[in-house]
């Protein structure tokens, strides 16, 4: 029995250098992840802050509606269908970097999330807190930057970071644009050796441990940023 | 500019929300050093009329002279007048996630350019006078309702404003604590800042104003000194009013 485990053990990561494709893989999805992280956070935060100005101010009707479409169609559509038509159909005819391409779907699709997550954040922040700051002489982008965003960041961390772990996952779909990110990595060693158990559970076990690690980088920061208030 | 010339004059001030017209036509002058407060029922429009003087609210018509400013204007710069225009809030609208020094530094050094060591200084200064100078590395949930209102009033003047508005500033207190935040206002008074205070504080209105506004449906129906106001109003409104709260 535990002859038997050891041999498939070696049989899926040693052998031929196996785990490479898993240690490749990891590095593949990691990259995706965090770029389409930082995607996200960009665009959602400039949708947010374009979303809230509108509602609060009536302001910036037109870029509002652009982003409202653009909303509904990243949230209307599974992100796999929204990565193939990326490939297959806007870069169809061009040969592109398949990360690139992942990247940039991710990221698109994360941005959608990350801009209804901000904007309930700021919307939650009492209007008295604006008014206050305006009342100072703040205008209303030193009023947001100074005054609201950093009592809107401290709020939203926790659906942030479950945004996140979520993206992490998502990002496993990669695959089906044959690109080699750590599920696909798992999925090249079962077509070798016939052996699913292995080298599924290892891919498992890999993305747990990747977002315990992150929860709990959530968790310290969410503790400093209580204590600086208490 | 003339001496004469009031801080503030309102022509005509006109605010309509939706179908609801909370303001019709007011016009009033403050002088400098003046202290005017404003009292009427609740829906009178008072203090609709205070945030229209540094346009919280759009006013619909009418014209603000602020220094000679026309602030309905739209050519105005609005924030370098509410930079002098200090406003004091019913519930404060201190920033939670800064220390009270944060609170009361972050506007004269981000706006008016002032080195840290000096508007901390200052700061300290007022502090110490409203008696807070210990609660100055504190954060603002730590303070009491009246702690927190008195180091409202310092983050407003540490704007060094011409004039101060107060909207209800002791309504949101628990009664214990609305003595310390009136005896500060009281003492701002008598230092002769321009002040304008919507209030439901009879007795401290008759004490500190130089001039009582009474306010109703959007109009002022009666101005007046203190002792006229309340010794002989005219208007039937204000005597009901006045029979109703006192």
């Amino acid at each position: 029995m535990l002859q038997s485990f050891a041999d498939r053990f070696y049989l899926n990561f040693i052998m031929d250098d196996r785990w490479l494709y898993l240690l490749n893989g990891l590095k593949t999805t990691l990259v995706v992840t965090f770029f389409a992280v930082l995607i996200g956070i960009l665009l959602g935060f400039l949708i947010a802050v374009c979303r809230s100005t509108c509602d609060k101010t009536g302001k910036l009707k037109i870029l509002n509606s652009i982003c409202k479409l653009y909303l509904t169609v990243v949230r209307g559509t599974p992100v796999v269908v929204q990565l193939l038509i990326i490939y297959f159909v806007i870069f169809g005819s061009v040969k592109i970097d398949k990360t690139f391409v992942a990247i940039l779907a991710f990221g698109l699709n994360s941005g959608a999330y990350v801009a209804e997550i901000i904007r309930g954040g700021i919307m939650s922040i009492d209007n008295g807190q604006f008014e206050a700051g305006r009342s100072l002489g703040f205008n209303y982008p030193q009023t947001m930057i100074y005054i609201i965003l950093p009592q809107v960041f401290k709020n939203v961390l926790p659906a942030l970071a479950n945004e996140f772990i979520v993206l992490l996952k998502e990002t496993s779909v990669a695959g089906y644009i044959a690109l080699e990110d750590l599920t696909k990595g798992g999925d090249l060693i079962r077509s070798r050796t016939y052996d699913a158990f292995m080298p599924l559970i290892a891919v498992a076990l890999i993305y747990l441990a990747l977002v315990l690690l992150f929860s709990k980088l959530v968790s310290l920061l969410e503790r400093r940023l209580r204590n600086s208030e208490r | 500019m003339n001496v004469n010339e009031p801080l503030i004059r309102v022509e005509d001030l006109k605010k309509q929300f939706e179908s609801v017209h909370a303001l019709n036509g007011v016009s009033t002058e403050i002088r400098r050093g003046e202290v005017v407060f404003i009292v009427g029922p609740s829906g009178s429009g008072k203090s609709t009329f205070l945030r229209c003087l540094n346009r919280l609210e759009d006013p619909t018509g009418g014209h603000i002279y602020f220094g000679g400013t026309d602030l309905m204007d739209p050519k105005v710069n609005i924030n370098i007048h509410r930079q002098k225009m200090g406003m004091v809030f019913q519930h404060f609208n201190l920033f939670p996630h800064m220390t009270i020094l944060k609170n009361l530094t972050i506007a004269p050094m981000k706006l008016q350019g002032v080195s840290r060591e000096q508007a901390e200084a200052e700061a300290m200064n007022l502090l110490k006078r409203v008696g807070l100078e210990d609660r100055a590395q504190a954060y603002p949930s730590q303070l009491s309702g009246g702690q927190k209102q008195r180091v409202a009033i310092v983050r407003a003047l540490c704007m060094k404003p011409e004039v101060m508005l107060f909207d209800e500033p002791t309504s949101a207190l628990d009664p214990e604590m609305v003595g310390e935040v009136l005896s500060v206002m009281r003492e701002l008074a008598k230092e002769h800042m321009t002040m304008v205070v919507v209030t439901h504080e009879m007795g401290f209105a008759r004490e500190v104003a130089d001039r009582i506004l009474f306010m109703a449906e959007g109009k002022v129906l009666e101005e007046g000194a203190p002792d006229e106001f309340f010794g002989n109003p005219k208007n039937e409104r204000l005597k009901a009013f006045l029979s109703k709260v006192i």
